[in-house]
Formats: structure tokens, sequence, C-alpha cells
């Protein structure tokens, strides 16, 4: 005997059974200390500078329809703003309530300047479940003079960071979801479509494009756990599961970032600014101290090399990434830069493309992604643990199939 | 030792050696049995009394003839002055001294690594086939930088070191010679060589033949000072101070006159057949400045080449002890936990004071972390470690390192019959007389260990497969791949471990 499925599919009713979860905005689903599952990814950046429209971004997200359920999207956004306002940090927050938005605007008018504030444009999309939250956006100069710092006379960035850390850590109903310069964060509970529609992407034009779709396997959705991931002006886009999430927690922890939204990625962007940022590593280092190369290969390598990696394991271990990931990172600043790799074993996908006319760079989980919005790119795969890195002016200036050290730029 | 003698020793008859009809009469196990519990009488081989069950006899008889029972003095019952209460009053009464015993403790403590669980991936992360993909175990001994730093060129202008680079987390702890035997201490240096990993020389001082072993050897400096040599500093992978000792806090090395032979005597400089008791506390190190300029010194005079660490037991306060020794400058700290082995130790120590290693590791593991300084230091851990699953426990607890000592002995031949302060071991291992030392062939004591190191080091892959973790480092302090099935909550909140059934989120 054969039973028919019922005309709704399997598909449509797991989504049935996922809307019987609950669903939260900025606050912190109660019980939860952990999030994992599956995701796409994709991005797109122009390297000669010209904007990219981001239904582009959309269209390249929502082709891989396999990779997401319906709780949470994402995208970042950078090379965004006008000349006026590119150099202020732009702060996007989630709001569960006005009060939260007070205690916010209060936290930041004493710890700096407001210089212009604003709503995120939205639109109503019916299919979207409640709650949905404000959204909200400050670009803001911090006062590192201000005495609400404990910190005393460290820089913006440090400034920022304080804050940010701050008011996720300690405002309930409040969560920032990216604080860096000309760059912007829109993200939530949804499908990539829905998220895409919710904010009008569309609207926007940006020299780069980070974005994210979700399949949690294990957690409600939550409009601030969905990615991109955002410090500063990085963020992170990030699929996988991070086996060794425990010791990196620690690490960043160990070295002043709080940590308050309950996923691996988070733990992965405070990694990013800490190496490079602080540390003042150079971005391929960092993705050497992140997906090493096994002892074996290091033995290959001439003796200065050897002595480095050495190094760079032994001091480094705690921000070693195990497990399965391919992720894609972002920045704006000194120039707006992608970085898009994966693990050492590679166990999960990741595929470089370039435009034909080679002012675009593409990357994504999926090979139909980037078609999709440019059917004749050359493709290819990254290798594991081998970061792509493109750059705005400059192009692509690692293809992510060298050997570790092969290309040591900054 | 007469009947009588006998009355007046800590322990009465426990066990008695049974022989069966089996026996063709060779005695060779009279011959093999140190502690004369056995003799010839008319023919007949039979028991003498004051049988430790060492199983030498056991294990040497031709025709498998012996058999060594559990006897226990049979005391009308009581189940507060048990046997064991009973014949401690009786002992003491009889000499009026301190109770010695050796190993670690035999009181049934809970063992707390049995109360924990180790996770495995499934569905959302891969696990990781050890069989075909390369799993690493290599492991570093030393300070930490907490930060590289490089040129314009991307040149290493600073790091971390000097570093020692072990092929498995795991090392042999420390095994005097003296407690030991030469021979047993060769052993144990030439399965380090072979295993690439270090080991511990003790307290003793180390012989000149040992000297080739120096690129694996773990120098212990103690307070008794015993064989601290320019030579002996010249010739080491790492040094060690020794604060502290799991079976016995608080206390120096205790070496029975009757252990001090000539070779023992010249070794650790120090007349022959007199106790060599070390003092309790180091007398230059009242405090931790104290501490800080010892670690300076024997920095100095290893010219930087080597890391300088420091051994604590694990103790009340564990946590903040060893931030303290981390900030006055040790590269490497051991913990040792309370159940962890001895050659020779007072009863009331070894049985009552300490803390057990897994509590030890996650609060000085937690405690080094929230004072940013666990990226600073390697973190070693023994005291009880059994197994490759105490290893990989105490690892997840945060333990870069796992030292194990008794596991090594018992490879060799030791099977705990914890008589080692009476220096007459039949396996040649605790002893110091030449019959019985020259029974123990170091290349195959040597072969012994490598071969279990190699099959926990194997097994420390699969677990670490299982979990879809491909190098050990990633597993060190990972306790959210830990859960707690045991009596007591609490423990599990304080080791930072969940209870079973709590998932991740």
């Amino acid at each position: 005997m054969r039973i028919e499925s019922p005309r709704t599919g399997a598909r449509q009713r797991n989504e049935e059974a996922y809307a019987a979860l609950p669903a939260y905005g900025a606050a912190r689903p109660e019980g939860s200390s952990y999030i994992m599952g599956g995701c796409g990814i994709a991005g797109v950046m122009n390297m000669a500078g010209e904007k990219v429209c981001g239904d582009r971004i959309a269209r390249m997200l929502s082709t891989m329809s396999e990779r997401e359920n319906g709780l949470g999207a994402g995208y970042a956004a950078y090379g965004l703003f006008p000349d006026d306002l590119k150099d202020l940090y732009c702060l996007q927050f989630l709001f569960d309530d006005e009060k939260a938005m007070t205690v916010t605007e209060e936290y930041l008018k004493n710890r700096g300047a407001i210089v212009r504030d604003e709503r995120v444009p939205t639109q109503r999309v019916d299919s979207l479940r409640p709650p949905r939250p404000i959204v909200w956006r400050y670009f803001f100069r911090p006062d590192p003079r201000s005495e609400k710092f404990r910190t005393k006379e460290q820089s913006e960035d440090e400034c920022m960071v304080e804050a940010v850390m701050g008011i996720n850590g300690a405002i309930p109903g409040a969560i920032c979801i990216s604080s860096g310069k000309d760059m912007a964060v829109f993200k939530g509970n949804g499908h990539s479509y829905e998220i895409a529609e919710h904010f009008d992407i569309a609207r926007y034009d940006a020299a780069m494009w980070l974005s994210h779709s979700r399949f949690p396997t294990n957690s409600p959705g939550w409009w601030a756990g969905a990615h991109p991931i955002s410090l500063l002006d990085w963020s992170v886009c990030h699929n996988g599961e991070i086996t060794s999430y425990g010791v990196n927690r620690r690490f960043v922890e160990m070295n002043g970032y709080r940590c308050s939204l309950l996923t691996d990625t988070e733990v992965i962007t405070y990694t990013w600014d800490l190496l490079v940022r602080r540390h003042g590593l150079p971005i391929p280092i960092a993705a050497v101290i992140m997906a090493p190369p096994y002892y074996r290969d290091i033995e290959r390598l001439d003796e200065n090399g050897k002595k480095l990696a050495y190094q760079l394991r032994a001091t480094y271990k705690e921000a070693f990434l195990n497990g399965p990931f391919s992720i894609l990172v972002g920045r704006s600043r000194p120039e707006i830069t992608m970085v898009a790799m994966a693990d050492r074993k590679k166990l999960r996908p990741l595929l470089i493309g370039e435009s034909d006319d080679g002012k675009t760079v593409y990357a994504a989980s999926e090979e139909c992604a980037i078609r999709s919005v440019q059917e004749r790119a050359e493709t290819w795969e990254a290798d594991p643990g081998s970061p792509m890195i493109a750059r705005v002016g400059e192009g692509i200036v690692r293809r992510g199939i060298e050997p570790p050290f092969g290309v040591m730029d900054r | 030792m007469s009947a009588a003698e006998r009355q007046g020793s800590v322990l009465r008859d426990r066990f008695l050696p049974f022989i069966s009809e089996d026996c063709v009469r060779c005695g060779r196990c009279v011959k093999e049995c140190s502690f004369d519990a056995l003799v010839k009488q008319e023919g007949r081989i039979v028991a003498n009394g004051g049988c430790v069950a060492c199983m030498r006899c056991v294990e040497m008889c031709p025709s498998s003839a012996i058999e060594v029972r559990h006897a226990p003095p049979q005391m009308a019952p009581h189940p507060t002055f048990t046997g064991r209460v009973r014949e401690s009053i009786i002992a003491q009464a009889g000499s009026g001294g301190v109770l010695l015993s050796s190993c670690g403790t035999d009181l049934p403590y809970d063992v707390i690594f049995d109360d924990i669980v180790l996770d495995a991936a499934q569905v959302t992360n891969p696990s990781i086939d050890p069989l075909r993909e390369p799993i690493e175990t290599i492991t570093f001994v030393g300070r930490r930088s907490g930060r590289v730093r490089l040129d314009d060129g991307g040149r290493l202008l600073g790091g971390s070191g000097p570093l020692v680079a072990m092929d498995m987390p795991l090392m042999l702890g420390h095994v005097s010679l003296g407690a030991v035997s030469l021979n047993a201490q060769e052993a144990l240096f030439m399965a380090a060589e072979k295993l690439n990993v270090l080991a511990g020389s003790g307290e003793g001082g180390l012989h000149p033949d040992m000297y080739r072993y120096a690129d694996h050897v773990n120098s212990e400096v103690a307070s008794g000072r015993f064989g601290v040599t320019p030579e002996y500093l010249r010739r080491t992978a790492a040094v060690e101070i020794k604060i502290g000792q799991g079976a016995k806090p608080g206390h120096g090395g205790h070496l029975p006159g009757e252990k001090v032979t000539e070779l023992i005597s010249s070794t650790r400089m120090i007349p022959l057949g007199t106790d060599a008791l070390s003092p309790y506390p180091h007398h230059d190190i009242y405090s931790i400045e104290d501490l800080q300029q010892l670690i300076a010194v024997l920095k100095e005079s290893t010219e930087y080449q080597v890391p300088v660490g420091v051994k604590i037991a694990a103790v009340h306060n564990v946590g903040a002890i060893a931030s303290g020794v981390v900030r006055a400058g040790a590269d490497f700290i051991t913990v040792d936990g309370f159940r962890g082995g001895t050659g020779s130790s007072p009863r009331v120590i070894r049985d009552h004071a300490g803390i057990p290693i897994e509590v030890a590791i996650a609060a000085v593991d937690r405690r080094l972390s929230q004072e940013g300084l666990r990226n600073r230091v390697t973190l070693c851990a023994g005291g009880t470690i059994r197994g490759s699953a105490d290893m990989i426990k105490a690892l997840a607890l945060g333990a870069d390192v796992a030292m194990v000592c008794t596991a090594a002995l018992v490879a060799m031949g030791c099977r705990v019959c914890q008589s080692c302060h009476r220096g007459v071991c039949a396996w040649g291992i605790a002893t110091q007389r030449p019959e019985l030392t020259s029974r123990l062939d170091p290349e195959q004591g040597a072969r012994r260990i490598v071969n279990l190191f190699h099959a926990w080091n194997e097994e420390l892959k699969e677990v670490l497969g299982a979990m879809g973790i491909d190098s050990v480092e990633s597993l060190v302090g990972n306790r959210d791949r830990l859960r707690y099935l045991g009596p007591n909550p609490k423990l599990a909140e304080i080791m930072g471990i969940k209870h079973i059934g709590e998932g991740w989120g």
C-alpha cells in the first residue's frame, strides 16, 4: 500500500513545526547557552569600487533554498554610506521595546556623541512571524575621555568594543547587531527572501555584500542570533559547527570579550578582531592560526616558515577553530576586504568565483548562488584552510589555493 | 622477619599464597620472594607469612601452581572500628611511631573521573576517522607569550618559548633514583626517549649513566636539593621545582636509609645508609617572592634554554596558588592530585590531605583563565591517571598534559602491593638490592611503557575523532564535551561541566 503525501509536502510540514517554536527578538532565548546548525553563505564584492545592488545578494542567497529553514537570515553591506557618514561608527540595534531604546541612548550619550539617528527602513512582510523588533541606526562618535569607559585613554575602536559588549551584556531587550564604519548589518528571523524584503535590501547599493541563511538544529528563531555576527567593522557569516567552541570561547573571554550571542560565530568574529586588529597580524597569518597546517606539512616548510608555524600553533592553540566551517569575513578598514575560507579538512563547502571582466568576486556555499547572478563567472574551489582575500581597489590578492605562507599580504 | 616482629608491623598478613598440586617443588618462588613469605620445608613449599601480594611468585612459577588469596584477618565485624582501623591502632600501640605507607591512598574514595562521560559527534558535525585522516597529538610544554609579533616582512619578532614539543600529551612523572632502582629509572628515561615525551627525574639527582637521556629528562629541584649540580642543570630538557606532591602535600621526600646504597649516596651526595628526608618546605622559599627568585635563578643557570616549572600538590586553595606560581614566572605548572603515588609517605597525610585531581584541574584552569594567564603557561596534571579515559577527561577539564607514574611502573612489573617503603621490591623497581634490581631489564621495561603509552595515544585519537576534533589542543579545557553522571551535582558545578541530559542550548 502506498500512502500519498499530503499536498503541502514534507518541507511545508517541517516549517509548520518550526512555526510552533517560540520566536525571539533582541532578548536572549531563555535557557539557551549555545546555538548550532547548518547554513548557506554567499558574498559578492565589486573590486573596482562600483556598487552592487542588494537584490543581487538576496538572489544569490535565496537560490540555495535547501540550506535554510526560515529560522534566520541576514546581510552585511560594506561601503554603502555617503562621505559625510562613512567615517562615523554606524550602530544598528534591535530593540524589543522603547524602554530598551531609551536606556541604550542614555548609555551612548554618556560615552560620546550621537551625530545622527534614524529608523532603519523596513516594510511589512506578512509571512514574518512576530516579534518584529524595532531596528534603529545611530551614527556615533565615541569620546575616549568619557568617565564612563572602564579603561582610560583607549582608542576609539576599543571604546566601541567596550560599549557594544556593555550594551549586549547588560541592557535587556537591546542588541547591537553592527557597529562598524561604512557598514551595516540587516538580519532577522525568517527566510532569506523575507528578510531581504523586510529590510528592502534592494534600496541599498554597496561595494561588498556578505550574507547568510540558517538551518539551526536545536534552537528557536532569534533575530539577534542570526548572522552575520558583527563587531566594529568585522562581520562573519559562518556555516559550520566548531567542535572546539569551549576552548575558543574561553580564549576570547580571556582577552576581554564578552560572549552574549550564544553562537560559535560570535567567537569567530572576536577572534578575527583580536588577531588582526589588536595583535596586528596579517590576515593570512590569522587564517593559519584558525586553520593551522598539519605538523607533517609544517615540517616541509623552510626554516623560517617552520619556526613561525610552530610559534603560531603553540601560542595561539586556543584560537584554532576545530571542526567543520566555511566562513565569509568582511571588514571596511583600511580598505573594504572580503575573506573566504574553510576549515583545514574542508568539511564545509566553499566556492570562489570571478566575473569575466575581473571586476567582481563571489564566494558561496554552492555554485548555483554564483551562477544565478553571473552565468559566465570563472569558479574554483578554495583549498582547505586557505583563505581567499579580495580588496576593493586591489582585486583578488589571494585566491584561496595557495600554500599557507604563500602570500603574506596584510 | 619473625612472627613477633610482624606483630608490630603496620599490617598483619592479608594475603596467603596457596600452592596447588601442580607444584614441581623447584623452589623458584622461594628465591623470587623478596619478602620471605615462602619457604621450603621438608621438600614442600609453604607459606611463611608476610605475603604482600606482589604477585612475583605467581608470575614466575613455571607450573602456574601458585595463587595468592586475599585472606584478611577476620576480627569481629564492626562498621566503624573496621579491621583497618583496629590494625592501625594495634600497630601504633606497638611501635609508637608514624605509620608509613606507599603508592596512592587505598581508602575507597570515589574517583570522579568515573562519574564523567564523553561526548561524540553526530550529524551536525562529522566524526573523524583516525585510520584515514590525520589526528594530531603534539603537545608543547613551556611558557607561552599569549601573542606572536611579526615585523613588516612577516618575520618573527617575538613569541613563546622555551618550549619542549612532545609527541603526545603525556609525561612520565617524577620517580627518584633511590625510591626506584637505576634500572627502573633507565627504563622510564628510555621509554621517554622512544616516545618523545618528558620523564621526571625525581629529586634524587641524575646518575652520569643517565646523561644520555638528557633531552627527555624533566629535572626536579626539590627541597633537599639532592644532586642539583651545574652538570645536572646542563643536562636536562626542563627543570621543575617540586613544592609538593599529591600523596603527601606539605611533606618532603622520604627515603629510608636501607635504600641509600653507594650508588644512591654518590648521586644524591649524601652519606651512605642515612635516611634521606627532604625538608618539608624549601628553606629558601617561605613565600611567593622567594619562589620567584628561585625560578629566576634556575632560568639564569639554564640560560633560558629550557622551561622552568613548578609542581604543587592539589590542595584546597590550589587555584590561587597556581595563579601566584604563574605570576612568579613558572613556564609550566604540574598539579598532583591527592590519590597520587609515593615511594613512602606517612599514611595519615597520604590518606587524608589534599583534593582530587579532577577538581584541582578545573579549579586551576578556571582561575588562570579568569586572570588571563591560562594561555601563558602549560598545565600538567597527575595523581591517578589510570588509563586513556582518565587522561582524556583530565585534558578536557583543562590540563595540557597528563602526568603518569603508577601506570608506567605497573607496565614494567609493579603490582601495586604498596610496600615500596620496605625496599625489597621483588620486581626490582622500588629497591636498591643488586640481586633484586638485576631482575629488571631496562630495555624490556621501556618497551612495555612504550606499548602502553602508544595504546593510550591511539585511544586518545579514537576519542578525538569521535568528537570531531583533529588536534589535541582543541580538547584542552573543552568542558562542553563532558557531562557528569555522578551522585553530587555540586561537583559538576564546581568543575564547570553540565549534567547528563543537559544539551548545548
